[in-house]
């Protein structure tokens, strides 16, 4: 075997013979075998036999789920442990006598009883390019339709520009395009530009602008149909609007939100939900679990010992004793401070650097689908206002109700500000302020129940991340901590998106697989 | 809504006088969420601003939460903690607030680590004067509506003398107790004072 042949299995299994399993293991995570891309993994977990390794996963919510789907494929015996009353954690989708369990706000949802009247409370989006989550939507036979999150006919409407009104976001965007261009032709005509650019450069770039900004021949931006007409254009001449006023244009917000949160990774069009609501993934896993997770089951201790893992925990008035031989553990991390546990002081100040977020949302069921009526059909429109965001519900087109998202805040300008109110009282500022998006738009909310993710039950928070300097600390909290590891988007770095959940999960089934190769002797 | 956590089966399982390490109190189901903050078996969590409040006097325990329902604490928009306690407070009722306060004053945990860095030697100095309501060794006095100041969190101790010291806490009218304590936080001239006193008040006693 010359040196170039050394697969990195061989090396492994050097390293085992000589320094004994531990080693071996050690070694695996050194080497970084464990995939890091985008792509979902291909798992090819060894097999092991019923009754021989249990693994005891504490919190029900996707990455938990996932870790019990793939492990038990694989034979092992789980156990999930769930604190709050319900399964799936932050993808729920919230319908007709649910409660919303906000800690001294508990609320009942009084939805009408309706299949397409409901609220996804967590997760809404998924883009094509989240592979895992794609993948399990596929394996679990989760139907997903398209959903829009860009409309050009949604609004935009900043207090500091144009007076407060509303605009068509088609508006404000090809206007504020046009004159962009209409700057860059400027420069190219000038030659403004360090680097000399030849006639047939400054020929293709000057087309480029121009297509960008749909500006004239002229090279002057004075109005395009992308904006829209302001009459005609089907049975007559269509009528161009004039272009807006640039200082009016700058002086919005939108440009910093909403105009370029469609070219973010994440958010650009298409992206994909499921059908009936998000938990139809939770659903998806639920079938084809062996292990149920028990709910109202709240953890009080986690003690590692050199062979497995102890978990002591309450359930409806008992306290229980559970031993593992692994332990999966996706409590938000500011909880484990408050939970008795014997991890290193190291891992404990990691887990305690993370800060958590309280995202903010409420769900309003409108009497009407007012918003078609202006010719929306899904999407969102923005505001500068707290609320920040209105969603139009792309399902159910031409239903009499829908169910539209009324606010979706963030930090603590948005967020907590609402927190502080009682729900109803939430619930009438957010209709003031949907009032400058859509006259009359109070009449038309039926009820509504809002969201706070910094006060819910057994979470009290949601998005938990390092500080961007912090990734040494990330390393920490995604290594195991003897048998134990930390699972949840909480471990990622796409907190607050399922991917990140899954991608945690299997990040750490695989992990476990390494070792359990590594323990049987295996490599 | 309010109704649902009266209709939810309360199985309380309060033995005050059978806290043990061996025997934990197990929380009334509907009271569980206490825990969720304030952390298993109210030991309470620093990374969410929770103090522990393992083992307080019940009838002190039964007055803050009264201070919540009411308004005295939990309003000042410089309160952060306060405001996300305040509705937990407000939903309960007189009996369940007799509940809580009994599961509080029945739980144990371990004792509260030090966190902060103060002069106990010049905090005693400084605890002198507070010692005629709570106590020479910290350990309260009912009569006077001085609450036992040991097995508290440093951080939680010095958050509230600031916000007294600040009027954060302690400035609303029907507040006596609350301002009488606003009165003597003025005598802590400083930052370091209050660091002093409250590194002091940790030596004291153990709960």
């Amino acid at each position: 075997m010359t040196r170039d042949q050394i697969t990195r299995r061989h090396f492994l299994n050097f390293v085992g013979a000589v320094g004994g399993t531990t080693a071996l293991y050690q070694a695996a995570r050194a080497l970084d075998l464990l995939p890091e891309t985008g792509e979902m993994p291909q798992l090819d977990l060894k097999r092991v036999g019923r009754g021989e390794k249990r693994v005891l996963i504490l919190g029900a919510g996707i990455s938990g789920l996932t870790a019990a789907y793939e492990l038990e494929r694989a034979g092992y015996d789980c156990t999930i442990l769930e604190a709050s009353h319900r399964v799936g954690g932050r993808n729920i989708t919230f319908r007709h006598g649910d409660v919303v369990d906000e800690m001294g706000y508990p609320q009942v949802v009084n939805f009408d009883d309706e299949p397409h009247l409901y609220f996804n409370g967590g997760a809404a989006r998924i883009p094509g390019h989240h592979e895992r989550a794609m993948h399990y939507c596929r394996v679990l036979g989760v139907e997903l339709d398209i959903m829009a999150n860009d409309n050009r006919l949604a609004w935009t409407q900043d207090d500091e520009s144009f007076g407060g009104e509303r605009l068509r976001v088609r508006e404000f965007t090809t206007s504020a395009r046009g004159f962009m261009s209409e700057l860059m032709a400027k420069a190219v005509n000038a030659n403004a530009f360090d680097q000399p650019l030849d006639a047939d450069d400054q020929e293709r770039l000057l087309a480029f602008i121009k297509a960008y900004g749909d500006l004239g021949d002229d090279y002057r931006f004075a109005g395009s149909s992308r904006a829209g007409y302001s009459s005609g254009g089907f049975l007559k001449h269509g009528e161009l609007k004039p272009a807006l006023e640039f200082k009016q244009l700058l002086n919005s917000r939108f440009w910093r939100m909403g105009m370029h949160f469609n070219e973010h990774v994440d958010w650009a069009a298409p992206l994909m939900t499921p059908r009936g609501g998000m938990d139809m993934i939770v659903r998806g896993f639920l079938n084809k679990l062996r292990a149920k997770p028990l709910l109202h089951a709240q953890v009080q201790a986690i003690t590692l010992r050199d062979d497995g893992v102890e978990v002591v925990y309450h359930h409806r008035g008992e306290r229980r004793k559970l031993s593992g031989d692994y332990c999966f553990n996706s409590i938000p991390s500011h909880f484990i401070n408050g939970i008795p546990n014997n991890f290193s002081k190291d891992y404990v100040d990691a887990l305690t650097a993370m800060r958590r977020g309280n995202f903010f949302k409420i769900g309003l069921q409108m009497k009407e689908r007012f918003w078609e009526r202006e010719n929306i059909y899904g999407g969102i429109s923005y505001t500068s206002q707290r609320i920040n965001q209105i969603w139009y519900p792309s399902h159910g087109i031409f239903r009499k109700k829908g169910v539209v998202l009324g606010c979706y805040a963030f930090g603590p300008d948005q967020s907590n500000w609402f927190e502080r109110m009682p729900p109803d009282q939430r619930i009438a500022e957010a209709a003031k302020m949907g009032e400058k998006l859509h006259p009359g738009y109070t009449d038309m909310i039926e009820n509504g129940i809002s969201v706070a993710w910094g006060r819910m039950n057994h979470m009290m928070g949601c998005g938990n991340r390092f500080e961007e300097d912090q990734e040494h600390l990330f390393r920490k909290v995604q290594a195991p901590e003897g048998r134990h590891w930390m699972i949840g988007d909480q471990i990622s770095f796409h907190s607050s998106w399922q991917e990140g959940a899954f991608a945690s999960a299997l990040h750490a089934v695989q992990d476990l697989d390494q070792r359990v190769r590594a323990e049987a002797g295996q490599g | 809504m309010r109704t649902m956590t009266r209709t939810t089966i309360a199985l309380l399982c309060l033995l005050p006088l059978a806290a043990t390490a061996d025997e934990p109190v197990i929380p009334a189901q509907k009271y569980v969420y206490c825990t969720v903050c304030h952390g298993i078996a109210m030991g309470g969590n620093v990374v969410i601003a929770a103090p522990r409040l393992a083992g307080m006097d019940e009838w002190y325990v039964a007055r803050q939460l009264e201070a919540f329902k009411l308004g005295w604490r939990g309003v000042h928009p410089d309160d952060a903690g306060g405001h996300e306690m305040r509705p937990m407070a407000a939903i309960l009722d007189d009996a369940e607030i007799e509940e809580v306060s009994a599961y509080v004053a029945a739980v144990s945990a371990p004792p509260p680590p030090l966190t902060l860095d103060g002069d106990a030697q010049r905090g005693a100095a400084i605890y002198a004067s507070c010692g005629a309501c709570h106590g020479a060794d910290g350990q309260g006095n009912e009569a006077l509506g001085g609450p036992p100041l040991t097995g508290l969190n440093d951080w939680y101790l010095q958050t509230q003398l600031e916000h007294y010291v600040s009027g954060v806490r302690g400035s609303h009218p029907d507040d006596d107790y609350g301002q009488q304590m606003r009165a003597a936080a003025e005598l802590l001239p400083n930052e370091q004072a209050i660091a002093d006193v409250v590194r002091y008040i940790s030596t004291l006693g153990s709960n």
